[in-house]
């Protein structure tokens, strides 16, 4: 009996005395059994007794099923407070001012009160797979926020009134499953987190891709040094005289390379009828006549975002680290949806008609992105460049298609900024400043975040975020961005959730202020 | 009359109770409740005369579920109690004891015309889940392979997956048989069987055991526990056994018992 007490001790003692990981107990008893400090029926009853009280506790209630060898439940809750005001031009034929009607020089602004929910389960599975869920509100694939009071119209769901679920609802935001069997390899299949390293500038991190992804990634560390070399030369110390003939540090240093590769097979526009029943549809005048399109025939084929990325990341001792990740993003087609040509609207045009114009056709986007970051450490305060830089190739006949021939070296994007501190632990503050610019013909206008310049191209300005952990798991983050047009002549394109209806942007303006809760 | 009614009642009462206390309903695994169990229960008669037995064996499931249930004293299990079957017991205010009787090694079987000499846990975990589905892929001489497995109320069934496949799930065109008997006689006919049975069954025409990574099923090796398919059989009862029922656990852990256990080639616990 001695024993079976020493034994359970021993026992709980090893496993945090909990009997929640009652299951783990087997290797210690089966341990003990061997050493023959007690024997197999006296480890049967610990066993039995810790499988009880495992099974009694609220975590041995949950059944897991058996391919399942890890899963994390994760997510996260945002209460937000949202400015946002949008200008039109100055200049320019606006409309007349009226009821919803922009005048010159009017400004749109909008308070809202906002929050978002993203729950997601992820977890590895026998041989290698893995899988992983998020549930998120909101079904647009640039945001997950829900506006309080945003459903009280009658029209809305539900009937609205106060208080409406109308638009509260959860859609599964992420669903894919993968292999990782192979060393180095990761392959991805479904709606996944964005497998590509990229920034605001081009992709909106709420953006889940739909389709394929495969991944490689291989570090490699060089000793460099080690009581003596080249490489330890940064580290010998001075004599009074100023020479470096101390004996340097005999621990080697090490350089770590990181290389990578992205590539991904995305299903940008799906569901088509390959062989339509009677003869192929054909452009409307109605969304073709401003664009010559009237009567070409519609797609009939799904169209691919296809990408193209390798990259690597330099690691020097002390955090300092230099990376840099190129990435080629072409289209297979423009499918049923986008087939129209972007014209990305213009400031010839009264306001409305401006808005009116296609602003979502991927015709002539072939895009390389170069996005690059260096890091270093000031004593414990992390600090860091960050930069990206975006040329469209084909943006001398995306500038045609859109009737502004000569405007082709409207090709470029570029960002630059600089970020102080890092989240981590309470207490932990992190400021970001950044200037953004986005010229009309260089990126694709659905991709780009909508909260920095309202997915508008043609902008450029300055944002700036500061954040503070109040905890490890909660943050107070505020967001602010102003941006201009930057070409006058030509209009602001996308598709923006604030400012509707504004187009050219003359100014915009956005405001954030965020409580982060994760868990 | 109305007395002699009521003695009447009362006598037959207590005849009822009297006849209860001498019968033992075990149910459970078939791996026990085919030979082992039968055999002490004959020898236990024996020294208690007008002791009765109902044993069902029917597989480490149903015996289980009859202590949860209270539908025997005794419940005959090859596998542990899983944690689902300890939580379901204590909701009903059971305690789900368990008594080592015994050790056992699975063994895994095959054809005696098969060529193969041994295999690797690997192995047998590729041709249990179908990995593998050719003895040519495992040193055999050619031929598809023909995986024979207990149902799924068996505790040798959750065993072996655990045991030796990983967890894993049975090969799609594993054939499903309902006891240890059954498993030795298909493989003793069918040249490209495999299957696994508890080493008391390794004795059938037919078929020979398979050394595992080297190691033989045998009482030494699975008394020391280095022959990787061995497993501790149970009796679970609820609580603390009292009665007739610890009568007979003890008679099964004790000296007489325990030389049935080695007889009927089950290895004893000590």
């Amino acid at each position: 009996m001695k024993k079976l007490t020493l034994a359970a001790i021993a026992v709980c003692f090893a496993l945090g005395g909990t009997a929640a990981r009652a299951e783990d107990a087997g290797a210690l008893l089966d341990l003990l059994v061997k050493k023959k400090l007690i024997t197999d029926q006296e480890a049967e009853e610990v066993r039995g007794e810790l499988i009880k009280e495992s099974a009694e506790t609220s975590a041995g209630k949950w059944k897991l099923s058996t391919p399942i060898t890890e899963l994390e439940l994760y997510g996260d809750v945002r209460l937000r407070y949202n400015y946002d005001g949008g200008r039109t031009k100055s200049r320019g034929p606006t409309a007349a001012p009226g009821v919803g009607v922009a005048g010159a020089d009017d400004w749109q602004e909008r308070s809202r009160e906002r929050y978002r929910l993203r729950l997601g389960l992820r977890g590895t599975l026998m041989d290698d797979w893995f899988f992983g869920l998020r549930l998120e509100t909101n079904a647009s694939p640039r945001s997950t926020n829900v506006t309080f009071g945003g459903d009280a119209s009658p029209s809305s769901p539900g009937g609205g009134g106060p208080f409406a679920k109308g638009d509260d609802t959860v859609y599964v935001g992420q669903a894919y499953a993968g292999y990782k069997g192979f060393p180095d390899f990761t392959f991805t299949g479904g709606r996944m987190p964005n497998p590509l390293v990229t920034t605001l500038m081009v992709w909106d991190p709420d953006i889940n891709p739909e389709g394929l992804a495969e991944q490689w990634k291989h570090t490699f560390t060089f000793n460099i040094g080690g009581g003596g070399g080249e490489a330890v030369q940064g580290y010998s110390k001075y004599s009074k005289e100023g020479k470096g003939v101390v004996a340097a540090q005999s621990e080697p240093f090490k350089l770590k390379l990181d290389l990578f590769a992205n590539f991904g097979q995305f299903v940008y526009n799906g569901n088509i009828n390959t062989n339509p029943l009677g003869t192929r549809p054909t452009v409307s005048a109605s969304a073709g006549d401003a664009t010559g399109q009237t009567g070409q025939e519609i797609p009939h084929y799904d169209a691919f975002l296809l990408a193209w990325q390798v990259g690597g990341r330099l690691t020097f001792p002390n955090n300092v680290y230099f990376q840099v990740a190129p990435v080629v993003y072409n289209y297979t087609g423009d499918g049923n949806v986008f087939n129209i040509h972007y014209q990305g609207g213009s400031p010839y045009v009264t306001n409305s008609a401006s808005v009116a114009q296609n602003q979502t056709g991927i015709n002539s986007l072939l895009v390389l992105e170069v996005p690059m970051e260096v890091g270093w450490k000031i004593g414990e305060l992390p600090m860091r460049i960050f930069s990206d830089f975006a040329t469209n190739f084909e943006a001398d006949d995306r500038a045609s298609a859109a009737g502004q021939s000569g405007q082709g070296s409207q090709r470029f994007a570029y960002t630059a900024g600089l970020g102080i501190g890092q989240l981590k632990e309470k207490g932990d503050w992190q400021i970001d400043i950044w200037y953004q610019h986005a010229e009309q013909f260089s990126l694709d206008p659905n991709l780009i975040d909508d909260d920095i310049f309202n997915a508008q191209l043609n902008m450029h300005g300055i944002a700036v975020r500061a954040a503070y952990n109040l905890s490890s798991a909660v943050n107070l983050t505020l967001t602010y961005a102003h941006g201009w047009q930057y070409n006058g002549n030509l209009g602001t394109g996308g598709v923006g959730q604030a400012a509707t209806g504004i187009n050219p942007l003359a100014q915009f303006n956005w405001f954030t202020a965020d409580l982060n809760v994760k868990f | 009359m109305k007395l002699k009614h009521l003695a009447i009642l009362i006598a037959l009462a207590f005849g009822v109770t009297e006849a209860n206390a001498d019968r033992l309903v075990i149910k459970g695994s078939d791996t026990l409740g085919a030979k082992l169990v039968p055999q002490l229960a004959e020898q236990f008669k024996a020294q208690h005369p007008g002791t009765t037995f109902d044993i069902a064996a029917e597989g480490s499931t149903t015996g289980i579920a009859a202590i949860i249930d209270g539908t025997a004293e005794i419940g005959m299990s090859s596998r542990r109690a899983k944690s689902s079957e300890v939580g379901a017991a204590a909701a009903k205010g059971k305690h789900m004891k368990p008594t080592i009787v015994a050790f056992d090694g699975i063994a895994v079987i095959v054809n005696s015309a098969n060529p193969i000499k041994g295999l690797t846990k690997k192995q047998v975990e590729q041709i249990f889940t179908g990995d593998v589905t050719d003895w040519s892929a495992v040193g055999g001489s050619g031929g598809k392979i023909s995986v024979y497995t207990r149902n799924t109320s068996s505790g040798t069934y959750s065993d072996f997956k655990e045991l030796a496949m990983k967890k894993r799930d049975y090969a799609s065109g594993s054939q499903k048989m309902a006891g240890n008997e059954q498993i030795a006689a298909e493989v003793g006919k069918n040249p490209n069987g495999v299957g696994y049975v508890g080493m008391a069954y390794t004795k059938a025409g037919g078929i020979k055991a398979m050394p595992i990574d080297g190691a033989v099923p045998s009482t030494k090796s699975v008394q020391a526990h280095t022959y990787p398919y061995w497993r501790p059989t149970f009796y679970y009862t609820n609580g603390d056994p009292s009665g007739l029922a610890k009568e007979f656990v003890d008679f099964t852990v004790g000296s007489g018992g325990q030389r049935i256990v080695a007889q009927v080639g089950f290895v004893p616990i000590k």
